[in-house]
């Protein structure tokens, strides 16, 4: 208690010099809290957008089926297995059919994914009611940035050219019927959607599928032979990666910026050890043992994380509760960067983060503060009570 | 310990590393400073009283011989020994007075209590005694550059004696002071040993407080060369 009321008084005593470090060390509080908000809540609406237009409550797979590499889908299809009709005849499965076609925009070929989906389904947010023929077009929905890609809009026909079952050639025009907006480039980018029944009867695979995503529980994880279920831990590893990379890297700068803050403490304290050693011989004169002094100056070093978090709170607060208010705006084209990333990131800052973060700079500043305050356990009391040490 | 012996000190031997050899600061010292004496350890620079005086208050070992300051020895003192002995019984006055700038000259007083653990009405109630027996009770929540040099001896003075120590040691006490101040302090430091029995011992080589001792050690090259008691 003595060691923490001596820490205030000297602190205050400092003025302007504790100040500066006091601010510098907030912005280190503010700006992590707030760069790992922007990561938590893009995390969130990553997994919340792809979950909701792409991966449902999970998906069956053709067991051949690698969305990677296009030579498989050739095959990868077959039957919806008869278990999940009732659920597919609800709307509550949606069955996709994948297949590589070709495009000719402005008179150049173009390689696409060729895509039919259960216009009825109601398990991703696909706006797949404009999937409905009305007469003998064929009706189909793209997204954005293929419709900025290939330079087409709602009314436009696009002729397809694609190969059957039996590997024959044959092409068509659809007509885009809708254009829809979406965070996740994975069904967007080169890729076009049409009816399920059109497209297993142009191909020559009735009642197939490659893909079957669930809505409901009950459908989840059953034994389906040929298909394979793979739930939301599967699905979502690869992005789970891609973020954690960029928490790393985001790691980087907040850690620059830590250690920026930690340089100042640092210098401050050796500064003061040096400046205050007729103090530190004083308080062993009159009867502090050294370590006490050494708990005195760390002490007060540490003292700056406290000041810090109360003068990070007074302007971080307000600055972050604006911030997930209104959110981040992400640059212009990010969402050409295959990344499922909204215009708008909204923070989210949980307790982990929030205490965390406090943890991580307390402990830091602590540290810091005992590495020069060792020196005075082998100062000469003598020499610093006349402050002839050097 | 009313009366009696306060320091024993015993073929004191105290050398310094240099260079490659060694300093003699203090050599075959025998002394015995009785409790309630009011004594100077007088000489010119560097012939050891300081050095005399931080083993006696404990923040130096002796190389050869023993100091035994209140029953204890200060050959292999621990740390914490020797802490405890300068905070519960010792009380140190330095030539720069030594005053926590950040503080107010009550605080400045108050400290040595703070480590010792008293209560906050004990503590305030002494801290105004030791500020009015050195008449500085208007200047309660003066910061130190507020006062003048006679002013800040005069709060290190109360600081040393706040706690009500066996003994002070007073290292040149009045070399930063005009001779009215020097005065002044030594006038109250008399009286603070008349009144309350506490042994004073100054390291000084200043003719003005030399007057005021009762007992004079005069130290020459480390040894003592004279050691006279004083008629006033």
């Amino acid at each position: 208690m003595l060691a923490v009321k001596l820490a205030i008084k000297n602190l205050f005593g400092a003025g302007l010099r504790t100040f500066l470090n006091v601010f510098i060390l907030s912005v280190a509080y503010v700006v992590i809290i707030m760069q790992n908000g922007i990561i938590q809540g893009w995390n969130k609406q990553a997994r919340h957008d792809t979950i909701e237009w792409e991966y449902g409550q999970g998906q069956y797979r053709y067991e051949t089926y690698d969305p990677y590499d296009p030579f498989t889908y050739e095959d990868a299809h077959g039957t919806i297995p008869d278990k999940l009709l009732p659920s597919f005849e609800k709307g509550n499965i949606a069955a996709v059919l994948v297949s590589q076609a070709t495009i000719y925009p402005e008179g150049r070929l173009k390689t696409i994914m060729l895509k039919g989906i259960n216009a009825a389904q109601k398990v991703v947010a696909l706006p797949t009611n404009k999937l409905v023929a009305e007469n003998d077009e064929i009706p189909a929905i793209i997204g954005s940035r293929m419709a900025v890609d290939i330079d087409v809009n709602i009314g436009d026909f696009v002729l397809v050219r694609w190969r059957d079952a039996n590997g024959m050639f044959d092409a068509v025009e659809v007509k885009i019927t809708g254009v829809f907006r979406t965070n996740v480039p994975a069904i967007d980018a080169g890729q076009i959607w049409i009816p399920l029944k059109t497209m297993q009867s142009m191909i020559g695979t009735e009642k197939e599928a490659t893909l079957i995503i669930v809505k409901d529980e009950t459908d989840r994880e059953l034994d389906l032979e040929g298909w394979d279920f793979w739930d939301h831990s599967e699905l979502l590893a690869d992005m789970d990666k891609m973020i954690k990379g960029k928490s790393i890297g985001n790691a980087v700068m907040y850690l620059i910026l830590l250690a920026l803050a930690m340089l100042a403490i640092f210098d401050t304290q050796v500064l003061s050890i040096f400046r205050r050693q007729k103090e530190i011989g004083t308080f062993i004169a009159m009867g502090m043992t050294r370590r006490q002094v050494i708990g005195v100056f760390t002490i007060e070093g540490t003292m700056h994380a406290i000041m810090a978090l109360v003068i990070g709170a007074l302007w971080g607060i307000p600055l972050l509760l604006k911030l997930k208010q209104v959110g981040f705006k992400m640059p212009e084209g990010v969402d050409q960067m295959g990344l499922p990333i909204s215009e708008t990131i909204i923070p989210a800052y949980s307790v982990a983060l929030v205490l965390g973060t406090i943890i991580l700079v307390t402990i830091t500043t602590a540290i810091v503060s005992y590495m020069p305050a060792r020196k005075i356990a082998k100062m000469n009391p003598n020499d610093a009570i006349r402050g002839k040490i050097q | 310990m009313k009366n009696g012996t306060i320091i024993t000190i015993d073929n004191l031997v105290k050398r310094f590393p240099i260079g490659g050899g060694h300093f003699t600061a203090l050599e075959d010292i025998n002394l015995k400073i009785e409790t309630g004496e009011f004594t100077g350890l007088v000489g010119p620079s560097g012939s050891g009283k300081t050095t005399m005086l931080n083993i006696i208050g404990s923040l130096d070992n002796p190389s050869e011989g023993d100091v035994i300051v209140m029953d204890t020895s200060m050959r292999g003192i621990s740390a914490k020994r020797a802490s405890t002995l300068r905070k519960q019984h010792l009380g140190f006055i330095f030539q720069t007075y030594n005053l926590m700038q950040v503080y107010t000259v009550y605080e400045n007083v108050e400290f040595p209590l703070l480590l010792l653990k008293m209560t906050s009405s004990g503590r305030k109630k002494a801290v105004l005694n030791a500020l009015e027996w050195v008449g500085l009770t208007d200047k309660i929540k003066s910061k130190p550059k507020q006062l003048s040099g006679g002013e800040s001896q005069r709060v290190a003075i109360a600081r040393a004696m706040v706690k009500r120590p066996q003994m002070v040691l007073a290292d040149e006490p009045t070399a930063n002071l005009d001779a009215e101040n020097s005065h002044h302090i030594l006038r109250t430091m008399e009286k603070l040993n008349k009144e309350l029995n506490t042994t004073f011992l100054f390291a000084t080589h200043d003719d003005k407080v030399i007057k005021y001792m009762r007992r004079i050690i005069r130290l020459e090259d480390g040894k003592v060369v004279a050691d006279n008691l004083v008629k006033n």
